[in-house]
């Protein structure tokens, strides 16, 4: 039992039996899976507070549990703040559905930025899957080798380094160990050739093999793939696998080099473990990007950071997008959102629109339960959970609100990322003119917002699809990483006080 | 369920910050979001032009076309006019002759384009014309329909129109 069991089920440490079991089975109407079908998020947590109301109610265990817990508490433990925002605190009772987003921000606790200074900072165990197939030859292969020297260069002794190149083979290049003879993993990267054809999976799961040798709770494990290429017939076996080991504490980031790659493919395989996808568009840039990478992993707060989302039966979360500190849409279909590192001096923000019904009776009402899941490095148990039951109150007669600003400027931004992801829905529909439609109006907004080059990129993919019925590799790629891009701008990007 | 104010889109949910559709801003100020917008040259413009008037009609709006300084044109209530320009030898004839506005000059087509009503939207659709349709400086492709808002301005050739929904 790693979670608290306490908070789960919302109760004070000295709640009698009584107490936990009303609690139990107030938490457990709402979360039962017989009135949640549709609703994942309420399946992960109903497994919680039936797991915490067993130890609870077992006498030898929550006394065990108690005594470990304060031990725990004793030291000084680091903790996690959880914010949650909803974009209106009071609505009206309507005849028809209505929105709400919340945003959830996770954020470090401050005193660990003084302790960082004293300590070494958070160990790696850093895995590199690089494609190094044919059209990886020239200047894109000696990029990729200049930038692993770099990171083995900021490597510290402490850390697990391994390397996995791959085409339609894998081959490991440097077996996961400790970053002692920096010369001689040098040494082994040069000797990369490109050859042959692309097999992701293949790749994958040799870097996920060496990963694991050195697995670890106390480590930032952490896989990034390069690649330039289409794979084919492996993307659900890698996104599968992807899924297993987010579980285990791994996460993968994905780079995809150039225009021919599939930016669905990896930025599911991403966002499966929490990791990030990004867009390099030549090889020049690949060394800036690897290192910026690199060295936001170094400086890692918490793991394994995930929440998951409970709305209520009658409330539909419709989506969920990272908006920092790399913007990101997320899957819903887990039941829980992997987030990846928190670092320790940037939040991580996620927005949330949920529809509430139609025909809310008046008075407070509850929308929905978000628990927050974490692993705190410098923590000896490092576990740590928050939950948070959001509610509002249905009035008749709501005062008007201002929506918080960090909510509207980043669904500002986050509106043109979801209309050229409209406009590639409608063209897989075949509904050319909708598609045109779409793109014509995000070049308007993006226009209005002074983004003149992203605009014309938009009008030229308009034309593309109007004469070709499809938007061109560089263009879906520019439109959907530039208009994510955007998001870095906004305020929720300010730095923790 | 409203509808979106710039772009008349009709599922505009309580409590939604920007329209789906089209993507602008749906906050409650009125007066701080409305743009503005200028008038344009009949240059080809080389990056278009954003435009926001409504394209949502009522069911008695009428459709008037401004052409040059001359008296405004209300558009007959068809489901489908065609712009062109009328000559002697032709067989089909455009519903809407601009003849008298410089047409040949301007080099617009007998069947030039047509603008199409359809339920509360307004479509303008290039029919293939030898010079080409402008719909806020961007070409259109021929046969595909574009929505038009209230105050586009249209080029046929080099024959510019304006138009507006009234009521």
């Amino acid at each position: 039992m790693e979670m608290d069991p306490y908070v789960v089920l919302g109760l004070a440490p000295n709640a009698n039996d009584h107490d936990i079991k009303s609690a139990y089975r107030r938490a457990a109407r709402r979360l039962h899976p017989d009135v949640n079908q549709n609703n994942p998020g309420a399946a992960v947590q109903f497994s919680d507070i039936t797991a915490a109301h067993e130890l609870l109610t077992n006498v030898d265990r929550r006394v065990a549990y108690d005594r470990e817990a304060a031990e725990a508490q004793s030291e000084n433990q680091l903790t996690l703040g959880f914010r949650i925002t909803p974009s209106k605190r009071v609505v009206g009772p309507l005849s028809e559905p209505q929105v709400i987003y919340l945003l959830a921000e996770i954020i470090p606790d401050p005193r660990a930025r003084d302790k960082q200074e004293q300590k070494h900072e958070s160990r790696l165990n850093l895995t590199l899957v690089l494609d190094h197939s044919n059209s990886m030859n020239g200047s894109r292969i000696d990029e990729v080798k200049v930038a692993a020297h770099r990171i083995i260069d900021q490597l510290s002794p402490d850390d697990i380094f391994s390397v996995v190149g791959f085409n339609d083979f894998s081959e490991v290049l440097i077996p996961a160990t400790p970053v002692k003879d920096k010369a001689a993993l040098k040494a082994r990267v040069s000797m990369m050739n490109a050859s042959g054809g692309t097999e992701i999976f293949k790749g994958l799961e040799a870097g996920i093999a060496e990963n694991r040798t050195y697995l670890g709770p106390r480590l930032v494990n952490h896989i990034v793939l390069l690649t330039d290429g289409n794979t084919y017939g492996d993307q659900e076996r890698s996104v599968n696998l992807a899924r297993v080991v987010a579980k285990e504490g791994i996460a993968i980031s994905a780079m995809g080099l150039g225009q021919e790659w599939n930016d669905e493919f990896l930025d599911e395989l991403a966002s499966a473990t929490g990791g990030t996808s990004e867009y390099i568009k030549s090889a020049s840039a690949v060394v800036r990007f690897l290192n910026d990478h690199i060295r936001n992993l170094s400086n890692v707060f918490a793991e394994r950071v995930q929440i998951s989302v409970a709305p209520d039966p009658d409330v539909r979360l419709e989506s969920a997008f990272k908006l920092a500190p790399n913007p990101q849409a997320l899957s819903i279909t887990q039941g829980y959102i992997p987030l990846g590192s928190l670092q320790t001096t940037r939040k991580i923000s996620v927005l949330l629109q949920f529809e509430m019904p139609a025909d809310m009776k008046a008075g407070f009402r509850s929308i929905a339960r978000l628990v927050l899941n974490a692993d705190i490095l410098a923590n000896r148990r490092q576990q740590h959970i928050a939950l948070s039951d959001i509610s509002l109150e249905i009035s008749e007669s709501p005062r008007p609100e201002e929506p918080p600003t960090a909510i509207v400027d980043a669904l500002g931004k986050l509106t043109l990322y979801r209309m050229q992801e409209r406009a590639r829905e409608a063209i897989e529909r075949g509904d050319i003119q909708e598609a045109t439609s779409r793109l014509e109006n995000l070049e308007a907004r993006l226009l209005a917002m002074g983004e003149v080059e992203l605009a014309q990129q938009a009008r030229s993919e308009a034309q593309q699809v109007a004469y070709t019925n499809n938007l061109s590799d560089k263009g879906r790629k520019a439109l959907k990483y530039q208009t994510r891009h955007l998001l870095l701008g906004s305020s929720v990007e300010e730095q923790p006080e | 369920m409203k509808n979106c104010p710039y772009c008349g889109w009709s599922h505009v949910r309580e409590g939604l910050l920007f329209c789906e559709e089209c993507g602008q801003p749906l906050t409650t100020d009125a007066s701080v979001t409305l743009p503005t917008r200028d008038l344009k040259s009949s240059e080809n413009i080389n990056g278009a032009v954003p435009t926001w008037g409504t394209t949502t009609l009522s069911k008695d709006s009428t459709i008037v076309l401004h052409i040059g300084a001359s008296e405004p044109l209300t558009l007959p209530a068809e489901t489908e006019t065609i712009l062109g320009r009328r000559d002697g030898a032709s067989v089909r004839l455009p519903d809407l002759d601009l003849t008298p506005y410089g047409a040949l000059e301007k080099g617009v087509s007998r069947i030039h384009a047509s603008i199409q009503r359809k339920d509360d939207t307004l479509m303008l659709v290039d029919m293939g014309s030898s010079n080409g349709t402008h719909l806020n400086g961007q070409r259109l492709v021929a046969e595909q329909p574009r929505v038009l808002r209230d105050g586009d301005e249209i080029r046929l050739g080099k024959l510019t129109v304006f138009i507006y929904f009234k009521g």
